[in-house]
C-alpha cells in the first residue's frame, strides 16, 4: 500500500506552522509540524519525509544548519525555505546547497504548492 | 530579537534620559570613584585591621629586645630617608591629583602634609650627627627636624579630618586648583628650607633662636606631646571615618604611634628599638601607598569598563532605528504570511468535492488571530512613536544638537566629516519628547553622513538652529553629499521607500511622524551648494 507523501513543516511561529499544515493537508498530503529543527531531526517522521518546509531563522539550529545536518546524514530531502528576512546572501547559500526553493513571507500559496509538487515528483523518480 | 524587546529597550532608555541631569550626575559619579570619598569595603577594613595588628605584634615582640645595642649602621639613615622621601612624594602626588578633581581643602591639607614630610627628609638626613661629618655632633639640629616632621604630619592629618566634614563641593576652575597645588608646593618647599635653615644656623637669643631652644629642650615633654598629637589625630579620624583614605590614614597614624612609643621607650640611638621604630613607620607608610595605588588602579579599571559599556550602549542606541524597522518588517510579515496561507488553505478546503467546513473554520480562526496580532503590533509601534504627551518637557534644541553631535562623534570622525554648528543662542525651548527628537536628529545626521560617504569634495555637515517668526524654531541639517533626485523628493518620506541597499525605508517616515506628532513639519530640499537639506520646524515655548 502506497502511503500519502509526508511533508514536514518546521517553524517556530505556531500560527505559521498551522497555516502551512492546513494548506498541505488540503492537498491530500500528510503533514507533521515541528517547532524546531532539533525536534524534527529527532522525530521518527524524518525517515519518511518527502519534503521539508522550514523557516530560515529559528532559535537553536537555523534552516541552513538543518540543511547541512541532513546532507551530512546522507539524506537528500528536498527543502523549501520560507523567511521573513529575505537576504540575498542567505538565499544564494541555501540554493547552492541544493534547496528546492526560497520563499519570503508572506508568500503566494500557489508557488509553495508548485514547489511541493516538484519535490514529490523528484521523490517518485528516484 | 523581537519587537517587544526593542519596545522595552525604548522605555528603559527613556527613564534614564529623564533622570540624567548631566552636571550633577557627573559630579556625584566622580565622588563615587575617589579614594577620598569612596567608603571602604569590608575586605579593606579587615586588611587595615590586620596591618595594625601585625604592627602591634611586631611592636610587642620588639619591646623585650628594644634596648639591645646594634651599633651604628652607616647606610641606615640615608636609605631610610631616601625611601621616606620617595614614598611621601608619591603619596602626596596621588593626593594632589585627587584634590585637583574634587577641590577639597581637606585633601590639600593632607597632601601638603605628605609633601612637607618628603621635603624635610633631605635636611633631616643631611644633619644626622654621624653622617657626612656633620658639624653638630650632639644631634640637636637633627632632633629638632625630627620633631618638626613628627609635628607637622599629624597636624596636617588633623586639618584634613576637620576640614573634610564641612566641604561644600565648591566648583573651582581647573586653573585655580593647579595654582593652589603649585602655591602650596612652593610654600612647603620654602617652609621646609626655612625650618632646616633655622635648625642649622640659629643659636643666638633671637626669637628664632629661642624657638629653637624651646623645641630642643625637654625631649621627654616633646615626645609626650607628639604622642598625644598622633593619638588625637587617630581618635579624630576614627570618629569621622568614612572613606578609604580615612581608613589608611588611621593605619599610618598607628605606625607613627608605634614609632613614637618605641623611641620614648629606648631613649637612645643605635639599639634594636631605635631601628625598629623607623622600620615600622616606613612599613606602614609603604603599605598605605601600596594600597592607595592599587585601589586607584582598580578604580581606574572599573571606570574604564563602565566607560566602555557606556560607549557600547551609545552605539546600540544609534542602531535602534535600523534594527527597529527591520524588526517591524519581520514581525509584520509573520501574521501576514499566516493570513495569506490560511485564506488559501480555507479556499481549498471549501473547493473540495465535499467541503471540509471544520478545516475552513479552523483556518478562519487562525486568520482572525493573526489579524489581531498584527493590530497589537501596530498598536505598540504607535504607542512607541506617539508616546505619552507627559514625556514632552521644555527642551533646548541647541543642547540636544550638541549632545547628538557628541554622541556621534566617533561615527563622524570615521567618515572624515566636519561638523559646523550655527546655533542661535537665543533660541526658545520647545515642548518635546527628548528621546524622540534625539531619534529624529540621529536619523537626519546619519542620512547626511551616508550621503557623503562617497564624496570627493569636502564633507561638511551643517546643523543650524534659528527662530522662525513668529513662534517656531527651525532646525536644518545640510550635507554636501549626493543630494536627492528631484524625481523622488516627494516620496522619500513614504514608509518603505529607500535608496539604500541595506535600509528598510522606515527612518524618514518615522521622523516625519514624530515631528508632525509634535505639531511641526519636516521637509527636504536641495542644498545651495549641492547636497541636500532636511529641515523641521517645531512650535516654540514663548517665554512670558
Amino acid at each position: 500500500m502506497q502511503d500519502a507523501p509526508i511533508i514536514s513543516i518546521i517553524d517556530d511561529d505556531e500560527s505559521m506552522r498551522c497555516a502551512i499544515k492546513s494548506l498541505v493537508t488540503s492537498l491530500g498530503l500528510d503533514a507533521y509540524t515541528f517547532a524546531s529543527a532539533e525536534a524534527f531531526l529527532q522525530s521518527p517522521h524524518l525517515e519518511h519525509t518527502s519534503c521539508v518546509i522550514t523557516d530560515l531563522q529559528m532559535p537553536g539550529l537555523n534552516g541552513v544548519e538543518l540543511q547541512k545536518s541532513l546532507l551530512a546524514q546522507g539524506r537528500r530531502i528536498p527543502i523549501i525555505f520560507v523567511t521573513a528576512f529575505p537576504e540575498e546572501r542567505l538565499r544564494a547559500r541555501a540554493m547552492e546547497a541544493g534547496a528546492l526553493g526560497f520563499l519570503s513571507k508572506p508568500f503566494e500559496s500557489e508557488t509553495l504548492i508548485k514547489l511541493i509538487d516538484k519535490a514529490i515528483e523528484t521523490g517518485r523518480k528516484t | 530579537m523581537t519587537f517587544r524587546a526593542i519596545a522595552q529597550n525604548g522605555t528603559s532608555r527613556d527613564s534614564r534620559a529623564g533622570t540624567a541631569a548631566p552636571a550633577t550626575t557627573g559630579a556625584s559619579n566622580a565622588q563615587q570613584v575617589l579614594l577620598s570619598t569612596l567608603p571602604p569595603s569590608r575586605g579593606q577594613k579587615r586588611l587595615a585591621l590586620a596591618v595594625v595588628l601585625v604592627l602591634l605584634a611586631a611592636f610587642c615582640a620588639t619591646v623585650p629586645f628594644a634596648a639591645v645595642p646594634v651599633g651604628y649602621i652607616r647606610e641606615f639613615i640615608p636609605a631610610y630617608a631616601a625611601a621616606m622621601f620617595v614614598i611621601s612624594s608619591i603619596t602626596s602626588a596621588l593626593l594632589f591629583v585627587q584634590f585637583s578633581v574634587v577641590h577639597s581643602r581637606a585633601l590639600l591639607a593632607v597632601s601638603g602634609g605628605y609633601l612637607f614630610s618628603a621635603l624635610i627628609t633631605i635636611p633631616w638626613a643631611l644633619t644626622f650627627p654621624d653622617l657626612f661629618g656633620a658639624a653638630d655632633m650632639a644631634g640637636t639640629t637633627w632632633g629638632v627636624l625630627t620633631r618638626v616632621w613628627r609635628l607637622v604630619f599629624p597636624l596636617s592629618v588633623i586639618a584634613y579630618t576637620l576640614l573634610k566634614d564641612d566641604e561644600a563641593s565648591t566648583a573651582w576652575p581647573r586653573a585655580l586648583s593647579y595654582f593652589a597645588i603649585l602655591l602650596s608646593a612652593a610654600g612647603l618647599l620654602v617652609a621646609a628650607d626655612l625650618v632646616a635653615w633655622l635648625a642649622t644656623s640659629t643659636r643666638e637669643l633671637t626669637p628664632s633662636g629661642l624657638l629653637f631652644s624651646v623645641i630642643n629642650r625637654a625631649q621627654a615633654d616633646w615626645n609626650a606631646l607628639l604622642l598625644l598629637l598622633a593619638l588625637f589625630a587617630l581618635a579624630l579620624l576614627w570618629s569621622r571615618r568614612r572613606s578609604v583614605l580615612d581608613l589608611w590614614l588611621m593605619v599610618v597614624m598607628c605606625g607613627l604611634l608605634i614609632e613614637l612609643c618605641l623611641i620614648i621607650l629606648v631613649g637612645r640611638r643605635y639599639v634594636v628599638g631605635w631601628y625598629a621604630a623607623r622600620l615600622y613607620f616606613l612599613v606602614s607608610s609603604t603599605l598605605v601607598l601600596a594600597v592607595l595605588l592599587s585601589e586607584t588602579a582598580l578604580l581606574y579599571a572599573r571606570l574604564a569598563r563602565s566607560v566602555m559599556a557606556e560607549s557600547r550602549e551609545r552605539e546600540a542606541r544609534l542602531m535602534t532605528m535600523d534594527v527597529l524597522s527591520a524588526s517591524i518588517a519581520h514581525e509584520m510579515s509573520q501574521p501576514l504570511a499566516s493570513i495569506v496561507t490560511n485564506a488559501d488553505a480555507a479556499a481549498r478546503w471549501m473547493g473540495r468535492p465535499t467541503p471540509d467546513l471544520d478545516e475552513v473554520k479552523a483556518s478562519l480562526g487562525q486568520i482572525r488571530d493573526s489579524a489581531y496580532r498584527a493590530r497589537d503590533l501596530i498598536g505598540s509601534i504607535r504607542a512607541m512613536i506617539k508616546r505619552d504627551a507627559r514625556n514632552r518637557l521644555p527642551l533646548d534644541i541647541n543642547d540636544l544638537v550638541r549632545e547628538i553631535v557628541a554622541l556621534m562623534e566617533r561615527e563622524l570622525q570615521r567618515n572624515r566629516i566636519s561638523v559646523e554648528l550655527e546655533l542661535d543662542e537665543h533660541l526658545p525651548t520647545v515642548q518635546a519628547d527628548h528621546v524622540q527628537l534625539q531619534q529624529v536628529l540621529i536619523n537626519l545626521i546619519t542620512n547626511g553622513l551616508e550621503a557623503m560617504a562617497g564624496n570627493r569634495r569636502a564633507r561638511i555637515l551643517r546643523v543650524k538652529s534659528a527662530i522662525q517668526e513668529p513662534d517656531s524654531v527651525l532646525i536644518s541639517v545640510a550635507d554636501t553629499g549626493t543630494g536627492i533626485d528631484p524625481e523622488i523628493v516627494d516620496r522619500i518620506f513614504n514608509p518603505l521607500f529607500t535608496t539604500k541597499s541595506n535600509g528598510m525605508g522606515m527612518g524618514l517616515s518615522i521622523c516625519r511622524s514624530i515631528i508632525e506628532g509634535h505639531g511641526g513639519r519636516l521637509w527636504a530640499s536641495a542644498g545651495a551648494e549641492g547636497g541636500s537639506v532636511f529641515q523641521f520646524v517645531l512650535p516654540a515655548n514663548i517665554a512670558g
